[in-house]
């Protein structure tokens, strides 16, 4: 544990991409991005921004990964949003970039359509309007609630298959 | 765009030394390709946009529907961005990972931020990837392995006090209260007792009496005003008077309150009442309110532990 409070929480953990990643994740819990709280998110960002800075400076890193894995299938290991702070040096040997993907353009079209439709359906969720968004995101996550729960029961499942 | 000559080379070179900081804001901004697609010169999919933030379909993407998040303002890396801006992308990144669930079916997103060229970064524009993840498309294709326990205190020790010194050094605060807690027992008598020795600084009698009491004192306060006789503890310890039961704190003064001054009696009445309990009522609360939040500390310490757990496997 490196530093707590009501909201964030920063630690070190045992199983890293490189050593000197460091851990932010919120107090409260919360399986995934989408259920975090506005507020929370902001200053989980800012903590992780400045956890960025701390890295940069003391281990004379090159450069930072911020890396929030959310959902099991973006190989989410456990099941608390967290984001990784992840010191990078030329040559580390980590490979976190992704080979671009060729991608048909007619179904990047669609899913440009798609999203924007959504995004659109999402509404303003800037500053101003916070207050309609939370009705919005109810919408959201009802439909999300099953895949949530499944998700639960996944990792529970999971973590117990990992008790030897 | 063509290769300049030698000359135009150093021309530029020499341009950009006498530039002022701003001037060169302004030519990295020119030059940003991002920047170019934020104020429409270059055509792209914009997705979502507001005051603040743009969010574009990425040319080369790492699945269908990869997303790159901008800031409308030109900054180089993480560390350049105001907090507000960082907290504003969060949010609509947040946003936007949800409607990449929904629509595309995705089974997850990964959000990823580079920082400088060893991590990644081609372009001199800070932004945030969203990337949507099925199980096994080798997007993030690092794998996690276990440092040994050394490795993390090393990290732990190398980092905290910087760190600390970051985010305000709220641990501090938090480890003075832990120790003011864990102190709190042993403590409890010694912070106790010079509270009602303060009270008691003052002592009262009459001219004529055998007895000093605390000023507020029921006995203190019938005493007429004229046979009043204002005493220090010195002074009222050297003087042949004994002192009442309100000093020694054995017993409560009962007085026969007069009719008309019961008001004011009853109040003198509870407050050496309060004034014993003073000793033992606030350190309760104190004690009562803390190890309270201790337990609520360790109840979440505990349910972090299991998160540790989890990590370790």
């Amino acid at each position: 544990m490196l530093y707590e409070d009501d909201i964030v929480v920063v630690a070190v953990k045992d199983v890293v991409y490189t050593p000197g990643q460091i851990t932010v994740f919120s107090r409260q819990h919360f399986t995934i991005m989408e259920q975090v709280p506005d507020e929370v998110i902001t200053k989980c960002m800012v903590v992780a921004d400045k956890t960025s800075r701390a890295v940069f400076e003391v281990f004379q890193a090159e450069g930072t990964n911020i890396l929030i894995q959310n959902g099991l299938g973006a190989g989410q290991k456990v099941p608390h949003f967290a984001m990784e702070v992840v010191p990078r040096r030329e040559g580390d040997g980590l490979n976190l970039q992704w080979q671009p993907k060729e991608v048909n353009q007619d179904d990047l079209d669609i899913a440009a359509h798609q999203l924007s439709e959504e995004v659109a359906k999402l509404g303003d969720f800037t500053a101003p309007k916070k207050k309609e968004e939370p009705k919005e995101k109810k919408e959201g996550k009802e439909l999300k609630i099953d895949a949530k729960e499944k998700d639960k029961e996944n990792y529970l499942v999971k973590s117990l298959k990992r008790i030897p | 765009m063509p290769e300049p000559t030698e000359e135009q080379r150093k021309q530029w070179e020499e341009k950009i030394k006498n530039m002022s900081p701003e001037e060169l804001q302004e030519l990295q901004r020119q030059q940003c390709i991002f920047c170019q697609i934020i104020s429409s010169k270059i055509p792209s999919k914009k997705i979502y946009e507001d005051s603040t933030c743009l969010a574009v379909l990425d040319i080369n993407p790492a699945a269908k529907g990869h997303l790159l998040l901008l800031p409308k303002e030109h900054y180089a890396i993480m560390p350049q961005v105001p907090e507000k801006v960082l907290g504003h992308l969060s949010v609509v990144a947040k946003n936007l990972s949800q409607a990449i669930l929904k629509m595309l079916r995705a089974e997850g997103t990964t959000v990823f931020i580079a920082n400088g060229a060893a991590a990644g970064q081609r372009a001199q524009h800070f932004m945030i990837h969203l990337i949507p993840r099925k199980t096994g498309d080798g997007v993030v294709q690092a794998e996690e392995r276990l440092v040994g326990v050394e490795m993390t205190m090393k990290v732990k020790a190398a980092i905290e006090k910087k760190l600390l010194t970051l985010l305000g050094g709220k641990k501090e605060v938090q480890k003075r209260v832990e120790t003011e807690l864990s102190r709190a027992e042993p403590a409890k008598e010694e912070t106790k007792m010079p509270v009602p020795e303060q009270e008691a600084e003052i002592f009262v009698t009459s001219a004529a009496a055998k007895r000093y009491h605390k000023e507020k004192c029921a006995f203190a306060q019938n005493i007429p005003a004229e046979n009043k006789v204002i005493l220090s503890r010195e002074e009222a310890e050297k003087s042949a008077r004994k002192p009442c039961t309100c000093v020694s704190g054995k017993k409560i003064p009962l007085v026969k309150p007069a009719a008309t001054k019961s008001k004011t009696e009853s109040k003198p009445k509870g407050e050496p009442k309060k004034s014993k309990e003073s000793t033992t009522e606030p350190a309760k609360k104190a004690l009562g309110s803390k190890p309270s939040t201790i337990m609520k500390t360790r109840g979440e310490e505990a349910s972090l532990d299991d998160i540790a757990k989890f990590f370790k496997r």
